[in-house]
């Protein structure tokens, strides 16, 4: 086997991964300061797929300009769900769990009657391929995970350097020190939980043209980011990161030696391994 | 209790329509499983996998019985404990984490067993066209369990020992070690319970019983397929649980009933049937978290509440 075959394997590997890593820091964002796992987050990444259906697909407006307004309509989506349903719910990791199962369970069904069940192809905004050293990637595939990246070099800056953003991490590293200091709690919990959803709604608008739009869209990615995010460690953002990097070569060089059903194994093998040995994930704090 | 012990008895005598007589089934082999279900919540864990085992028990004895030979009457058991020995390991694992973690590995492996039925051993477990052709009981004592009427019968007779089985259970000192494990698993853990052992045991004694639901169920629809083990019906499991109520054993009885009834009725809109089941499962946790067989109790708490708020200005007077 050649070094180029296996270099190849890994960029195909990571190019989505990519887009994985963006729907797992919503997830991991909006435990870090709610204390509550969103199994509709899939949910939230299937509307932003919508979006992009019926912005892009049909109304025909530029595709960076409809990412931006999937980023903008499911974050939205996210707050309204938030201070809904979600807010009474913060630390009660049990009950906000069942009610993420209703959740996702009305979005689905929501969508099969507002946009029927079909799949809806959504056409691809770039075309052809690259070549360089012998490894060939398609356009589309580099535009969406450098996008992706951008995402979550963006959202980076934003928890660092924004009010906002510092607000959000002083209430994931201690709610009652951060409401002390003045940090309006329910107005974080809102915002953490739209920009969460955003991020979902992103990778929703960036995969919409790789696989089509359906109702159940989100199941695939949601599993991966709950990979993801227990490799990693709940919670933490950069371990989303070292996640979905391990994930996306995992299953990259696995495509080489089996199928790409025990490929869609190898995650979940990878999660019992990890839980085994550092049951936190492996940047999760004590 | 004993008007459901009646409803089961007497319902045959009323209705020999096989439609009725499979909701009622079929609602006898859901309360197997939510009650086994909430045997788990009761410690405090949401087993995402609990269908799984379902399914580990129904695939095995299915196919002990179409490519071997065995009898229904033995794959009962050898399906149910395959069940509970395969939970041994799995449950060690998942039950080193607790909370999020919990959910989320059970869920994990839940889907790797899916996958597994799905994908591997076509030949064996069908793959994604199904396992079909699984045979009905068969003969036992004399008796011939083929028909709807003596299905019902058999399933009527185990889902009874195991409501008894568990109640009794609930009422006892185990009931009361797993309650206080749902509220302070420290507090239990210093008082000399080894909480990780006790929660083992409730993991393991609720797979084997959904184990014998998953063989009766192969046995009962004759065919299998990986999804019956998957996602879906596991929400469903947990709404009927959770609607009910699960800090009393009571609860997943009324939920699951009630749940049942509601489906059938639906049925014909598959679409809103979710988004009303979702509708329901997100408004009991909000506004009636301990679910519907708390309400009365808390109606009456809260007469109560306003009554004491109307007594206290008379009595105030009279007080020394």
């Amino acid at each position: 086997m050649s070094i180029e075959l296996l270099v190849q394997a890994l960029l195909n590997g990571f190019g989505l991964a990519m887009v994985y890593v963006l729907v797992a820091l919503g997830l991991t964002l909006i435990f870090s300061i709610l204390e509550i796992i969103n199994f509709a987050h899939g949910e939230f990444y299937m509307l932003g797929g919508y979006v992009t259906y019926y912005v892009y697909a049909l109304f025909g407006l530029n595709y960076f300009a409809t990412l931006a307004l999937a980023i903008l309509t499911v974050g939205l989506a996210g707050v309204i769900a938030e201070r809904l349903i979600f807010h009474d719910l913060r630390g009660k990791a049990l009950n906000a769990f069942i009610v993420s199962l209703g959740l996702l369970w009305v979005m689905q069904a929501g969508a099969q009657l507002a946009f029927g069940v079909l799949d809806k192809p959504v056409p691809s905004a770039f075309s052809g391929i690259v070549r360089f050293f012998g490894l060939i990637i398609s356009v589309e595939r580099l535009v969406v995970s450098i996008s992706a990246i951008v995402l979550i070099v963006a959202l980076y800056l934003f928890l660092q350097l924004s009010r906002p953003g510092r607000a959000m991490r002083a209430v994931a590293q201690d709610p009652d020190a951060a409401a002390l200091q003045g940090v309006n709690i329910d107005a974080v919990s809102a915002l953490g939980f739209g920009v969460g959803c955003a991020l979902a709604g992103g990778a929703g608008g960036l995969l919409a043209p790789v696989f089509a739009v359906s109702p159940a869209m989100g199941a695939l990615p949601v599993v991966k980011a709950f990979i993801i995010i227990i490799v990693g460690g709940m919670g933490s953002l950069p371990g989303a990161v070292l996640g979905g990097l391990l994930l996306g070569g995992l299953e990259g060089l696995g495509t080489l030696f089996m199928g790409s059903a025990a490929v869609n194994m190898l995650g979940f093998v990878m999660v019992i391994v990890v839980l085994l040995l550092r049951p936190r994930g492996l940047v999760g704090g004590a | 209790m004993v008007l459901i012990a009646l409803a089961v008895i007497v319902l045959p005598l009323l209705t020999r329509d096989s439609y009725y007589l499979d909701v009622a089934t079929t609602i006898l082999m859901n309360l197997t499983l939510t009650m086994s279900f909430r045997l788990q919540v009761s410690t405090g864990q949401i087993n995402m996998a609990h269908i799984s085992f379902m399914g580990i028990g129904a695939y095995t004895s299915a196919l002990l019985v179409t490519r071997l030979g065995f009898s229904f009457w033995a794959t009962l058991w050898i399906g149910a404990v395959t069940a509970a020995l395969l939970a041994v390991p799995i449950g060690s694992v998942a039950l080193r984490v607790s909370g999020p973690y919990y959910f989320l590995i059970t869920f994990a492996f839940s889907e790797v067993v899916r996958l597994f039925f799905n994908n591997f051993f076509e030949n064996l477990f069908g793959g994604p066209s199904g396992l079909v052709g699984i045979p009905k009981p068969g003969r036992l004592l004399g008796m011939t369990f083929n028909g709807k009427l003596a299905l019902y019968w058999l399933m009527a007779v185990i889902c009874a020992v195991v409501v008894v089985a568990l109640v009794r259970l609930d009422y006892s000192r185990f009931g009361l070690t797993a309650g206080a494990i749902r509220q302070a698993d420290l507090v239990v853990e210093t008082l000399g319970v080894n909480v990780f052992r006790f929660k083992l045991t409730t993991f393991v004694v609720g797979s084997f019983v959904a184990g014998v639901a998953g063989v009766f169920f192969a046995h009962y629809r004759q065919v299998l397929h990986s999804s019956d083990f998957g996602l879906e019906p596991m929400v469903l499991l947990v709404v009927f649980t959770v609607i009910g109520g699960t800090g009393s054993v009571w609860g997943p009885v009324v939920g699951t009933i009630l749940m049942t009834v509601a489906s059938e009725l639906l049925r014909e809109l598959h679409h809103y049937e979710i988004l009303v089941f979702g509708a329901v499962l997100i408004l009991t946790m909000l506004f009636a978290p301990e679910g519907l067989v708390a309400l009365p109790g808390g109606a009456r708490r809260l007469l109560r509440k306003l009554r004491g708020r109307a007594a206290e200005p008379a009595g105030a007077g009279v007080a020394p």
